[in-house]
């Protein structure tokens, strides 16, 4: 005698499974940056003499960029999901290209930026000026988690664009890896405000 | 990329991602005539949120799911918030107030 096979009822959010664990990774992540954001809001605020090392021009002028860039980034993932939905394989595969390239040159820029810091001897626990060390620290930790979040996202990008070319992934990872992707430019706009803006010279 | 379908969603999110920009270009403004820390600290974080709300409901796509999905993720989500806003500033007044930590 077979063992009778479980019941299996519809989503009531009406989205695949794999949508709804991005929702849930997204939502705690959300909590995880604002921790570490609100954390720095009460240092930055609480002290008088905190660093402001950001000139208009390279810095914000750079940062500025970099927003660009990933605002761009989230259009082009738009018509890759699009495309995907719409069994569109080439077409999705270079909008998730053009994606991931966009990725690259925010990774690059956001490095160089680091390796200018690094090289003014900002360090996590070290202030150059001689004020609060608190600032290294917030600023590579909360740029560093964002940095992570877009190096990973690339990477996904790369994995999920070649298995989906060859009809290994369907439209449900390119819609799920999107998701992803948006929230990690959603991270940026708080991230470039409170982090570069707020410490603008 | 020319591909009608895909094109055409591309074609109606680009206001939104025109809409964010001038978002970043407000933000930008707002730091240049110089506030007090804390009126900027506010001001730039309202902005984020507008921002984070357009980006939610149309590059997330939460304006095409169940109303169900958002109110089962995203009140959780700001209670954690405020929750986390009342144990910073407690942890704050406690190093303030340079309360011994045993």
């Amino acid at each position: 005698m077979s063992e009778p096979s479980a019941v299996m009822e519809a989503s009531p959010f009406g989205i695949q499974s794999k949508k709804l664990a991005m929702w849930l990774f997204i939502i705690a992540d959300a909590a995880t940056f604002g921790a570490m954001l609100f954390a720095y809001g009460y240092l930055r605020v609480a002290n008088p003499d905190w660093p402001r090392p950001f000139l208009f021009s390279p810095t914000i002028l750079d940062s500025i960029v970099m927003t660009a860039v990933l605002l761009v980034s989230c259009v082009t993932m738009v018509g890759a999901v699009s495309a995907a939905r719409g069994g569109q394989v080439a077409a999705a595969v270079r909008w998730m290209w053009a994606t991931l390239l966009l990725g690259v040159a925010f990774t690059v820029l956001h490095l160089l930026e680091w390796s200018s810091m690094i090289g003014e001897g900002w360090r996590p626990g070290v202030n150059p000026t001689g004020g609060p060390v608190q600032f290294g620290a917030s600023y590579f930790s909360i740029t560093g988690l964002s940095l992570g979040h877009v190096i990973a996202g690339v990477v996904a990008l790369v994995v999920v664009a070649r298995k989906f070319a060859r009809g290994r992934l369907d439209a449900g990872h390119v819609e799920t890896t999107g998701l992803y992707w948006q929230f990690v430019t959603l991270v940026w706009l708080f991230v470039f405000p409170l982090v570069y803006l707020l410490n603008a010279r | 990329m020319t591909t009608p379908t895909s094109s055409r969603t591309v074609g109606l999110q680009l206001p939104v991602a025109l809409g964010l920009f001038v978002i970043t270009g407000a933000e930008v403004l707002i730091t240049y005539t110089h506030p007090a820390v804390g009126t900027l600290l506010v001001a730039l974080l309202g902005l984020a949120v507008i921002g984070a709300v357009l980006m939610l409901r149309y590059f997330m796509g939460m304006r095409n799911e169940r109303s169900l999905l958002f109110w089962s993720l995203f009140p959780y989500l700001i209670f954690a918030m405020l929750m986390l806003d009342h144990i910073w500033a407690d942890a704050h007044r406690v190093v303030q107030l340079h309360v011994p930590l045993r």
